[in-house]
């Protein structure tokens, strides 16, 4: 079921977007190079990355330890998060330099305060992004963000100039591009990625240095032209909480689902808008980062969030969406029934899944209800 | 030549075979998982052996004699992959599909097995229109029956039957399985009465199972599936709670998800 011939660069990026610290992690840090980790989009890695340093987007990779997490956060906090906080206090994560918080929820708000509480980083910081889209809120984000590049100058001894912003920002518009090529191969007639493998570049893209990623990708893209994917039974989409579990999406598409598409957080929310490069770089972060984000944090903003989803299964010409959501998370629970409703509505089958995160015990129920799923709409 | 379908469940193991779609000449023989053990790990595969080869043996038939076989439940593809049927099918499907063969009036399936309750809602045709199962908890679910009949220490068969003797019921307050377990022990050291806590238990269970079918809605006719169909005090308490009686099977119940296979294996085998 969904398969397609995984040649040399493909397989290259899958072994890479496998491990936490890669080897050019390893490397990088050889060289005498900082690490700085963050995890939700409106943490601009430009800004890190106009540091010199190199940003690094926390995963949890499907794990599904959290015993030691589990004595500082609670069983009702988000599972993905406690495997977050888990490989943070367990080494995985020793190699970062420095921490970003965010107020994305409230449970990775819990995940990043415990890590720092319990194994502190030498530099800790919270960029806080408001709830509202309004004047006001720009304002304080733009200078949240001003306070972000002051904190990393101040503690790094370094300048983080306007040219080396933009010159940040240019390279991410290139890793970008590379990800909406990677996605209309996938969403295209005969889809040249399996969502498996469009996850594992996305995953790349934010652990490995740009132009590594640049060269992987390419090479990946290049193998994978005229090449389509064969055997499914229907082009699904994934949307719904921050997953970056490469075996979820393996096991939805090994009962013949192939996610063609999705509405992710790891995935495409985080590269769809491009940062205009022309003017002022805070400004252009910050209409990307805050106004474009798509998270459902952002109370207010949910008809374009559904916008964004129903564009999307039209141009991907999905037959079906999966909403998931891991057990406790308040902002996708509740935004996914919200969805789930006005996809009825519109008659598009829809799957609305509740899971743990990484629990490999999970995978067979999931399996069960997509498989049932597809039997439903026919695939 | 038989068309067969193989149900590979948590707790156990149905075979089912039927020739021309209208004679099920059919047999099941549970087969217990090894969930009670510790030391030795299920293995579905066997069960799907054992069952579905003493079945064939007790009619003088063999594998070979199996025109299409369709496997469900938890270990459908693992069947499938070792080559003992040629497809697997998921076991809302067939659930679905086997209760709309025995009774083309039905709308709506609750099935609860061993470790699910699900809620399928068919449509004229029989095709699958929409489907809920439970979330990640054995509440709801036979697992939870069996846990508390041994709790009680009683057989898991005797628990529907002793409910139904009760005058009154303890209700149970506790919406988990392991809570709900020293719930019962409380109530038992208390010198409470066995069938009155029965009672309550059955009741929880109907309970979790109607929060489901609220989610998708009932039409009629319903009929009930799986296991717990056959205990008769959580059936009766489903009918009172959903106001209307519940559509019974000419079949046994428990066998509804292996026979729903086979109907799909006499499709997809070129059967009438």
């Amino acid at each position: 079921m969904s398969s397609v011939t995984v040649g040399t660069a493909m397989q290259e990026v899958i072994d890479h977007s496998e491990v936490v610290e890669n080897e050019f992690v390893k490397k990088w840090k050889e060289g005498g190079g900082k690490v700085v980790g963050y995890t939700c989009v409106f943490t601009p890695p430009e800004i890190i990355d106009a540091a010199g340093l190199f940003p690094y987007r926390i995963r949890a990779l499907g794990n599904p330890n959290t015993e030691i997490a589990d004595s500082h956060l609670a069983r009702f906090n988000c599972s993905f998060c406690r495997s977050c906080l888990q490989l943070g206090l367990d080494g995985t994560y020793d190699f970062l330099d420095g921490l970003v918080e965010s107020n994305g929820c409230d449970h990775i708000r819990g995940m990043y305060e415990n890590w720092q509480y319990v194994k502190p980083v030498s530099f800790f910081h919270y960029v806080k992004a408001p709830h509202v889209i309004t004047d006001d809120s720009m304002d304080y984000y733009r200078e949240e963000l001003r306070l972000f590049m002051k904190a990393l100058e101040e503690h790094f001894k370094v300048e983080i100039t306007d040219e080396a912003l933009k010159s940040s920002m240019e390279k991410q518009e290139e890793i970008k591009e590379r990800l909406r090529t990677i996605y209309e191969m996938r969403e295209g007639k005969n889809p040249a990625f399996t969502g498996a493998e469009a996850l594992s570049l996305f995953l790349l893209a934010s652990a490995v240095p740009d132009e590594e990623f640049i060269r992987m990708a390419d090479a990946a893209i290049e193998e994978r032209k005229g090449s389509s994917v064969s055997g499914y039974r229907a082009r699904l989409m994934l949307a719904g909480a921050a997953t970056d579990e490469l075996e979820l999406v393996r096991a939805v598409e090994a009962v013949g689902g192939l996610v063609v598409t999705d509405a992710l957080c790891y995935g495409l929310r985080a590269f769809y808008s491009p940062l205009d490069l022309e003017g002022d770089p805070v400004e252009a972060m910050a209409d990307v980062y805050m106004k474009d984000m798509l998270c459902p944090r952002m109370y207010e903003e949910y008809a374009k969030r559904r916008d964004f989803i129903l564009g999307k299964i039209e141009d991907a010409s999905v037959d079906g969406v999966v909403v998931m959501h891991n057990k406790f998370c308040d902002v996708h629970g509740v935004d996914n029934v919200q969805i789930r409703l006005d996809l009825e509505k519109r008659n598009i089958p829809v799957l609305a899944l509740e899971k743990e995160y990484g629990s490999r015990a999970d995978v067979g129920r999931i399996r069960t209800r997509v498989q049932a799923f597809l039997e439903r709409i026919g695939g | 030549m038989p068309f067969a379908g193989i149900d590979v469940g948590s707790l156990t193991a149905q075979a089912v075979l039927i020739e021309d779609g209208r004679t099920p000449l059919l047999k099941t023989i549970g087969v217990r998982l090894l969930y009670k053990s510790i030391s030795v790990k299920p293995n579905p595969l066997d069960s799907a052996r054992t069952v579905m080869g003493e079945l064939l043996d007790e009619h003088g038939l063999s594998w070979g004699d199996i025109t299409y076989c369709v496997s469900t439940g938890y270990g459908r593809d693992k069947v499938q992959n070792e080559g003992l049927a040629q497809e697997n099918i998921s076991e809302i499907s067939c659930h679905g599909t086997g209760a709309f063969s025995t009774a083309p009036r039905v709308r709506t399936i609750i099935d609860i097995g061993g470790q699910d309750a699900k809620v399928i809602r068919v449509s004229e045709a029989g095709d699958l229109d929409n489907f809920v199962m439970n979330d990640k908890c054995a509440a709801g679910t036979g697992r939870f029956l069996e846990v508390m009949s041994r709790t009680l220490g009683i057989s898991f068969q005797d628990l529907g039957p002793l409910a139904i003797k009760a005058r009154s019921r303890i209700e149970l307050s506790s919406r988990c399985s392991i809570f709900a377990e020293t719930e019962v022990l409380h109530f038992l050291q208390k010198g409470y009465d066995k069938a009155e806590l029965a009672a309550g238990i059955c009741k929880s269970m109907a309970d979790r199972v109607m929060a489901l079918v609220r989610r998708v809605g009932t039409e009629p006719e319903v009929m009930m599936t799986g296991g717990v169909a056959k205990n008769i005090a959580v059936r009766s308490e489903l009918e009172r709670m959903l106001g209307q009686h519940m559509l019974s099977s000419n079949i046994d119940p428990q066998i509804m998800g292996a026979y729903g296979a086979a109907v799909l294996a006499q499709r997809s085998g070129g059967g009438s």
